[in-house]
């Protein structure tokens, strides 16, 4: 179970990097880093 | 500008590893266990998982210390950090760990009982990770843990988590240790945790087990010995005791439809005596102020001072507020008078604890004298 | 900290997220601690699984529109139920209750078989707002309803009050609601239509080509959430996300080809503002709890008078719930419990927590509100909000009811 919700949030880690690359406007891009950090560290099973 | 969008987002994932860093850096840190210095009394340090192998190399694993004695007699059980945030059930067991010695029968310590647990704060309640005491080899620090098992250790959260007693709980209760016994080899990590010591109490032969725990003041179960239908007698005669001690202990009986707790199931699938005791402590609670190391250690706070004024609280909260060192000298008296209460009940398993510190002593001292 | 948000969100015009961010931090910074970036993290973490459900519920509901699914769903219920209005709405009121009623989580609702419903709806002449209205209600209507109430879970597990004996006091308090609401909502508008016009109004179905095997992803999805209550054998605890995700790959092989990728990016995009909302608030608590003004907030509201205490419970506790229901149940349901304590915790637990459950209409998350109002493809949900106003007086007047008769509801049931 463990391994699919790795695999969950590497996938939704790669996406969230994706459009992080793909949005336009500044501010959106900056509200996703609040998600994009809980997901990284997540991924490295930190927190 | 095509590309402009392109260097921000390269500048703000820079910012995001940063801030993964640096914060991940103090996450970690909590790793890091706590060191205990066991008294000359010691007889045997164990691991949990050598009473359940499948425990090994995992975040549940945890120390074991056991004081046995020549004499034969009664086989005893103290656990402490069956939640982590309640830190005089930890400082207790480290304490006794750190001065006893078994004059008759054993006594069995586990201080860290979730040690997945010491490696995180609950989120949104602004924990320090660690708090200080001075003792005569200098300055030491403690762990102040989560309530529940590390998301990382035991990951994801059922929505509903339906305990090895059958109960429907909330699916953050699956990391809480006091709802996973008896726990269930194959289940979560915590309740691999919880089938452990289902495993040491068969195997240590132990009769009388006493779980510390702490809960917020507005709480009304506080002060108290929750005991265990089978221990009934023993938690009446601890409670006259304690009350000729002076120490004020409310009793209550064990609910037998709340599953899945600790000394519940003690009592029920191991049939030891089973209590659970309770002080206060405004650092879980929700009426806190500010959640400082002064708020565990000296237990001061306002709101709380407010609260009891207001009658909203069932323990009385003064201005001097509720030290740790009280709270430490309230279970040691609580454990000193469940034992003599268990020997005078079962001479022929009588349990005899030396050089166990008065818990007058250390209410008036601290704790940091009697640590290494 | 509040003023610093206002300001940042208004004035300024920032997502809330980050105003969110920024007035934490700023919070921190006056508090004394510095740039608290632990706490700043933790805090946010303190949401993550529920933004995990969110990005993969959203994912799931592009795979059902972009596979055609949906629609071949809708036509199908339509079908079905065309000529019967009230029989209609109540059905559709169960619908959208069911995934609440199995999670206790009312997102799961709107996310799951709320884009179900809304093309019915609308299709039949309801207007927009008021089916996105009706989903929101719905939906917490279901998280409050049995057989799971997290909310009561929340309340009970900081009283130690065991989940059992909750199924007739949350009847109580959710069925009159949901059959006024649905019949108060939907009467007036809602048409009978004839059958050649129902044929007219069908959207394009796949059924011809794909057969039974376009209901499978729904089916999956829901079953899997019945499962949750069990603990069967092998089968493990999956958790939304995961119940989702497998919704979501299943609906790859069951409609419409189409490219999961971009899919998934879509639903990025537009599940990121409540993301990066829920992380922002997540930080905002925190260092509210860190800087004591957390305690200060419960300490205010349980020093009022006791004539002004259900005042105050019916105050306090929806406005909270606009950072977070389950939030609000933990940090003021569990004192306001404690308060009173003399009457039947089911029940009032019960009642709080219908109380509480509004909270997911009010802002800034406002997330039944706010997903219902996207389902329509509405992009204020501030106008859906304003036809939800009197049902959810409805519930709250029942709640506060509820807490009032609790001693004579006790000897009856
Ligand atoms: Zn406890």
């Amino acid at each position: 179970m463990r391994i699919l919700y790795h695999l969950i949030v590497l996938y939704m880690t790669i996406q969230l990097v994706w459009y992080l690359f793909r949005e336009k406007n500044f501010w959106k891009q900056a509200s996703l880093v609040l998600v994009l950090v809980l997901f990284l560290l997540r991924l490295f099973l930190i927190e | 500008m095509k590309t402009k969008h392109i260097i921000a987002g390269s500048l703000l994932l820079a910012l995001t590893l940063a801030v993964g860093f640096f914060s991940g850096r103090e996450f970690l840190s909590m790793r890091q266990d706590d060191e205990i210095f066991p008294s000359s009394g010691l007889t045997a340090k164990k691991m949990l998982s050598d009473y359940f192998p499948a425990l090994k190399d995992t975040a549940g694993d945890t120390e074991v210390f056991i004081f046995d004695s020549a004499a034969k007699g009664g086989n005893l059980l103290i656990v402490g950090g069956t939640h982590p945030n309640e830190p005089a059930g930890t400082m207790t067991a480290i304490l006794l760990a750190e001065t006893i010695r078994a004059a008759q029968g054993k006594a069995v310590i586990i201080p860290w009982a979730n040690a997945s647990g010491f490696t995180h704060s609950d989120p949104q309640e602004g924990s320090p990770q660690r708090f200080f005491l001075e003792t005569p080899a200098g300055r030491r620090w403690f762990r102040l843990g989560s309530r529940v098992t590390n998301p990382v250790h035991q990951w994801p959260d059922p929505t509903i988590y339906v305990n090895p007693m059958g109960q429907k709980l909330a699916g953050i209760e699956a990391r809480n240790l006091n709802r996973a016994y008896p726990g269930k080899a194959t289940g979560y990590l915590t309740e691999k945790v919880a089938f452990a010591v289902m495993a040491l109490i068969q195997k240590e032969g132990i009769e009388l087990g006493i779980d510390l725990h702490e809960s917020a003041p507005e709480y009304p179960v506080i002060n108290a010995i929750v005991f265990h239908e089978n221990a009934s007698e023993l938690a009446a005669i601890a409670q006259m005791e304690l009350q000729a001690e002076g120490f004020e202990f409310r009793l209550e009986a064990s609910p037998p439809n709340l599953r899945g707790l600790t000394h519940r199931e003690w009592g029920d699938a191991a049939g030891i005596k089973a209590v659970l005791l309770e002080t206060p402590n405004a650092s879980h609670g929700r009426l806190k102020g500010r959640p400082t190391i002064s708020l565990i250690v000296d237990g001061k706070d306002k709101y709380y001072e407010q609260a009891a004024r207001l009658g909203r609280l069932f323990v009385p909260y003064g201005p001097d507020g509720i030290p740790l060192k009280l709270r430490v000298a309230r279970h040691l008296a609580g454990v000193r008078a469940i034992l003599a209460s268990f020997n005078e009940l079962e001479p022929d398993k009588a349990i005899e604890l030396a050089d166990m510190p008065s818990p007058a002593d250390v209410q008036a001292k601290g704790l940091g004298p009697f640590l290494k | 900290m509040v003023a610093v948000f206002v300001l940042l969100a208004t004035v300024f015009k920032l997502p809330m997220g980050i105003s969110l961010a920024l007035s934490a931090l700023a919070g921190s910074l006056a508090g004394g601690e510095g740039i608290a970036l632990r706490h700043l993290v933790e805090g946010a973490f303190g949401f993550f699984d529920i933004i995990l459900i969110i990005a993969s519920a959203m994912i799931f509901m592009k795979v059902l529109q972009e596979s055609g699914i949906l629609d071949s769903l809708v036509a199908a219920i339509l079908r079905a139920f065309y000529k019967n209005k009230i029989l209609l709405l109540l059905t559709v009121m169960l619908l959208i209750m069911f995934p609440g009623m199995i999670t206790g989580s009312s997102l799961a609702a709107v996310l799951s078989t709320g884009p179900l419903i809304a093309p019915v709806l609308i299709k039949l002449g309801l207007p927009r707002l008021k089916a996105a209205a009706f989903i929101a209600v719905g939906a917490i209507l279901g998280m409050i309803a049995p057989p799971v109430n997290i909310l009561v879970m929340i309340m009970g597990g900081g009283v130690d009050m065991p989940y059992v004996g909750l199924t007739l006091p949350l009847l109580i308090i959710t069925v009159p609601p949901a059959v006024i609401i649905a019949l108060w909502l939907g009467t007036k508008d809602l048409r009978i239509v004839s059958r050649e016009e129902m044929q007219f109004l069908l959207p394009a179905s796949l059924r011809e080509k794909y057969g039974f095997r376009l209901y499978l992803p729904l089916l999956v999805v829901l079953v899997l959430m019945v499962l949750q209550n069990f603990r069967i054998g092998p089968i493990p605890d999956l958790g939304l996300p995961a119940i989702f995700f497998v919704g979501s790959l299943t609906g790859l092989f069951c409609g419409r080809r189409f490219n999961f990728f971009k899919a998934t990016q879509k639903a990025m995009e537009e599940a990121m503002p409540i993301l990066s909302i829920l992380a922002g608030v997540g930080m905002f608590v925190q260092v509210m709890t860190l800087t004591g003004g957390r305690g200060w907030a419960v300490m205010t509201f349980l020093a009022l008078p006791p004539a002004l205490l259900y005042l105050s419970i019916a105050v306090s506790m929806p406005l909270f719930g606009g950072v977070s229901a389950f939030g609000s149940a933990s940090v003021l349901g569990v004192p306001f419990l404690l308060a009173l304590i003399e009457k039947n915790a089911l029940i009032t637990s019960s009642a709080l927590s219908a109380i509480v459950g509004i909270g997911d209409l009010m802002p800034p998350a406002a997330m039944a509100a706010r997903f219902s109002a996207q389902v329509v493809g509405e992009k204020n949900f501030f106008r859906v909000l304003r036809h939800c106003m009197i049902p959810a007086f409805l519930i709250l007047a029942m709640g506060i009811g509820v807490l009032l008769l609790a001693p004579l509801l006790d000897k009856v049931i």
